[in-house]
Order: structure tokens, then sequence, then C-alpha cells
């Protein structure tokens, strides 16, 4: 019997000749490798684990409501859809802090730019990229969230048809809504993070951004509580509480950055939003937080692109 | 077929200051050496030939194309820039497929490309390791190797050898050299250091103050001279004296015995010199221009 015999041939360098498919396939690489960049997949434990764990926070109260509405069997009482973006709006700030700079600045401080920029790819379609790799990301987080609440809904109904007949609008609704939060969330983050190397003062910026936001906006329009505030000796009623910056208040509590894709949910999700911030704005006309909205988020995109625009490698 | 890159009449100028004035040259197949001092313009014109800034005046066109105004052409173009480019946090292999697929590559090719451009660069072992744990002279390999992935027609390194100890330089020259001789891909090597430039490039163009100063074939540059060197290890006064009396006029410079000749006939009068002084000659040379001759000559020569 003959023994298998085998042996090794080097080819030498062999020129590609499959298909090149230009500045498309380009494109579409930047958006991958930025979903990629920005859940960790290809990378160590350590870069998986924070987009995991904040993946998980923000899916947490859709599952903690659905849970209690199936436990209770009664859904009259428990956060909507319309509330769901509200409830999680903190935690989505923070997910995009610190995620966004991830897709951005370790590509200008590394230098791996300058390798983009000298293919077939224009800065416009790299920021582009990213942007939507990004806005991917986060829709993929918000509509997760909601559609397990709606699944959550359907299955505590007691008529999970009836219930899909009288609710099946909810669906559009959220996924307009969570358009309009996820771009939001996406654009100001990648913004910051064009304008540092570093990842932490990204962070950092933006959370404070909109931490600081909020005080600032609850200063300026809403008035003190008046518990305790007693009759006058006369018998008459205190005088009603008037917010520090009076008819203006309405226009101050558009500062509270987290609301303003709030403020436009509220207009189309057709539940009042009892909240002092949104019960203000509503005093507004509707073109003014969907203007204002529109405003802070082309302004940045604008900025956005035109860093990039004018990077020099 | 239009020529790999051509300059014509190209000019850049940032505000009053020129960085290029009226360049024009072509460059072909094979390995070219673009050399200059510092602020010579090598980098603009590199600059101008991937796109990533326009010409004042001018124009540069890769294959027939301007690559600043098509971002398409830049497709059978590599570049290894001089500076950091690498992430730390990736693999070799992902890095590598990635840049494939963002030069056009579709996934499946791309991942083969990758593996086999890092096995021509000698990394095939460590592919799968993060780039962050490589030494320098592996992260130039991988550099060079993201330049190649996509097998572009010309491929332009900006100082391929910088950073790297007299062993990796070596083997980075060995591996330019390769690229441009078997792999078959044309190569713009821009470099300061004389010696790469010498040691494996077919052509220069030399740059300075934004101008083309000398252009032509490496072997142009180190044609032989008519100065001989004798090196000898003793009687050096004897052999000066011998040559003498034979009418050749000689200077000692070291060890070394240093004659002009004049024609071919001197050489049997320079032997016979040699045998009376008596001297134990260890080498009998002309010498040979060096691509360092062309910065000692004076600017209006």
């Amino acid at each position: 019997m003959s023994e298998a015999q085998g042996e090794v041939f080097d080819l030498g360098y062999r020129h590609y000749e499959g298909p090149r498919e230009g500045r498309m396939r380009a494109r579409k690489a930047i958006w991958i490798n930025g979903v990629r960049t920005a859940l960790g997949i290809g990378r160590g434990w350590s870069s998986k684990a924070l987009p995991i764990l904040l993946f998980i926070a923000v899916i947490t109260p859709a599952v903690v409501i659905s849970i209690a509405a199936a436990t209770a069997g009664d859904l009259v009482d428990f956060p909507r859809h319309d509330a769901y973006y509200q409830i999680i709006s903190t935690l989505l700030v923070i997910f995009s802090a610190i995620i966004a700079p991830e897709l951005l600045c370790p590509d200008r401080r590394d230098g791996v730019i300058s390798l983009y920029l000298v293919r077939p790819l224009s800065p416009t379609d790299y920021v582009i990229g990213r942007w939507l790799a990004f806005l991917s990301v986060t829709l993929a987080l918000v509509y997760l969230g909601q559609v397990v609440l709606f699944t959550g809904f359907v299955l505590a109904a007691e008529e999970p048809v009836n219930y899909l007949r009288d609710n099946w609008l909810d669906v559009p609704r959220f996924l307009l809504a969570g358009l309009v939060v996820a771009i939001f969330t996406t654009t100001i983050p990648l913004t910051v993070s064009a304008f540092t190397t570093r990842r932490a003062y990204a962070a950092a910026f933006v959370i404070g951004l909109f931490i600081i936001s909020i005080p600032v906006a609850g200063i300026l329009s809403i008035c003190e509580e008046d518990h305790g505030r007693q009759r006058n000796e006369f018998g008459q009623e205190p005088e009603p509480c008037r917010p520090p910056t009076g008819e203006s208040a309405k226009w101050f509590a558009l500062i509270n950055l987290s609301d303003v894709p709030i403020h436009v949910n509220d207009l189309i999700f057709p539940e009042e939003n009892t909240s002092e911030f949104a019960q203000l704005v509503a005093e507004l006309p509707s073109i003014v937080p969907v203007a204002w909205y529109l405003l802070l988020t082309i302004g940045p995109g604008f900025v956005l692109w035109w860093r990039y625009r004018r990077i020099s490698i | 077929m239009p020529p790999l890159l051509e300059a014509r009449e190209l000019t850049k100028r940032y505000g009053a200051t020129i960085a290029l004035e009226s360049v024009d040259f072509q460059i072909n197949e094979g390995i070219t050496g673009l050399l200059g001092p510092n602020g010579a313009g090598k980098s603009t014109t590199i600059k101008l030939f991937l796109g990533l800034i326009g010409p004042t005046s001018g124009s540069a066109e890769v294959l027939g194309e301007r690559p600043y105004e098509s971002v398409e052409s830049r497709t059978r173009l590599g570049y290894m820039p001089e500076h950091d480019c690498l992430p730390a946090s990736v693999t070799a292999a992902e890095f590598l497929t990635h840049m494939a697929q963002v030069s056009g590559i579709p996934p499946a090719h791309a991942r083969t490309r990758a593996a086999d451009i890092l096995r021509h660069v000698g990394l095939d072992e460590e592919r799968y390791r993060s780039i962050g744990e490589y030494s320098t002279g592996m992260k130039q390999r991988v550099k060079l190797a993201q330049a190649l992935v996509h097998d572009p027609l010309l491929v332009l390194l900006d100082e391929p050898t910088a950073g790297l100890d007299p062993g990796g330089r070596e083997e980075m020259l060995a591996l330019v050299r390769r690229t441009g001789r078997e792999f078959g891909i044309s190569i713009l090597l821009s470099s300061h250091l004389m010696g790469d430039v010498e040691s494996i490039c077919d052509r220069i163009i030399v740059l300075e103050g934004g101008r083309v100063t000398e252009e032509g074939d490496v072997s142009l540059f180190t044609q032989e001279t008519q100065t001989l060197y004798i090196d000898v290890d003793d009687h050096l006064e004897e052999l000066v004296a011998a040559l003498s009396k034979r009418s050749i006029a000689a200077t000692v410079d070291g060890l070394s015995v240093v004659v002009e000749t004049e024609n071919d006939e001197q050489y049997d009068a320079i032997r016979d010199a040699i045998v009376e002084s008596d001297a134990r000659l260890r080498r009998l040379a002309p010498r040979r221009h060096g691509l360092t001759d062309i910065f000692r000559r004076a600017p209006n020569e």
C-alpha cells in the first residue's frame, strides 16, 4: 500500500481579479464597521461589556412593564408607548454619550482616518457612514424596547386580537417617535466627538451638557412647590405660584435637552404628557418644539459634516 | 494606456508659500524614488496625487483621472503613510479585511486577500493577534499590507523605513523590492534616505524648493568617476613617489592614494608603481557617484 504524498507549492503573489465594487462598497464597509465598533463585535470582551450592559439597562424597563402588565392583567395603569421614551431618555443619553465617541475618536487618534480618505471614499461618505451606523444601533435599541412592550401588552390583554385591532396605530407611532429620538441622540454626541480624540472627554461633555440643561430649565421655568403655604390672616387663597421667568417660562422649558425629542413625540402620540416641562411646552404653538428639534439636530449635523470637510491628514 | 501618475505644470501654494511650482513629470512602471530634503514638496506631491488636496494650478493625474475630482480614481492606488495609522485593539486579519472592503472588494474576497497579503509580508502566524501587541517592524509590515491588500497598480510609500533598526530596515527594503519586482506593483517611494532610494529604485525624481531639479534612471546618478582609489596597507609615500615618477599626480586620503585618471593607459603605469613601491595592495577601484552628490552640488550647477 502506498503512502499518501503531499507537496506544498508556493504560488507566489497572485493579482486580484475578482469584482471591485468601488465607492458603494466602501460606504457600506464604513457603516458595517461602525455598527460592529459600537457593539464591540470583533474586539475583546472589555469592548463588548459596556454596550451589552447599557443595552440591558435600556431594555429592562420594557421587560419589567410587560411582566407587571401580564401579572396584573390590567393595562390601564401602566406606562404606554408614549411614555417609554421619556422613561429611558436618561439611559439613552448615557448610552449615546459613551458609545458614540467610539466611532469617531479612535480613527483620528490612531490615524486610521488617513487610510480611509485615500481610498474611494470622501470625508462626507465617511461621516455619513459613521452617523448611519450609530443611528442603526440606537434605532435597534429604542425599537427593541418598544417591541418588547407591545408584545407584552398583546400577551397581557384579555383579548389579544382585539388589543391588536384597537391599538395597531401604536406601531407606526412608536416607529416614527423612535426615529425622532434616535436621530437626536445620535447627532449631538457624534458632533461633540468630532472635536476631540479622547472618548472620555466627549462622553463627559455630552452627559454634562444634558444633565446641566435639566436644572437650568427647571430653575427658569418651573415655580417652587407651594406646599405648606397657608391662607393668609384674612382667609384668602395664597398667590398662585409663578415661575421666575413669568410668561416666558414655557420657552425656557425647551432648554431641557433630553426632553427636546420628547416634545416632538408628544405631537405624535395622542396621550397627554403630564410632566411639568411637557405641560409648559404644550402651551407653545406646535411648530415651536418641532423647529427647536430640527435646529438642534440639523445644526450639529451640519457642524459635524463641516468639521470633516475641513479635516487635514 | 496613460501614465500611472502624471504631473503637468503642477503648482501648489499655501498663501504666500509655494510648496510646488510648475512641476512636470510622469511615473510609469517600476520603482521610482521621490527624493528631497525636508520642505522640498514631497508630502505635498503625494497628497496631490492621493486627491487629499487640490492643485492651485496645473494637474495631478492618476491613470488619466484627477483624484481630487473623482474619489473612484483612488481604487487602484495604495498608500503607506509615515505616521502611525493602525488601530491597536483589532487583529491584523480583521483590520486588513476591513481595509480591503473600504477599497471596494466584496467581503468574501476581502478575507482571502487579507490572509494572502499578510502571508506575503511575513505575518501569517501573527495575524490573529491585536496590532497593539506588535513590534515596530511588524506594524510597518501591516502598514505596507494595508496599502497592498486591494492589489493596487501603484503604491505610494512615505518613508517606509522610518523608525526601524538596521535589521528591520533591511527587511523592509527587501519587502519593498519584492513588491516592485515580484508582485509587479509599481512604487513611488518618498524618502530623504539616499541609501534606501539607491538600493531599490530604478528611477528618481529629485525635488528641491518645490521644483524638480533632477530626474532619470538611478544608474545615471551612480556612474563611475575618473577618480581612482588605491587602498594599501603600507608604503604610502613610496607609492606616491613612484606615481609621481610616472607623471601621475596623487594625493593621500587616510590609507588610500587618490589618483585622477585621464585615460585607461595610465592603469599599466599605476600597476608598475605599486609593484615598485612594494606596497601591499588591498583595493583598487574607481569611485562611484552617490545620490548624496546631488545635494552637494552648488544650487546653480
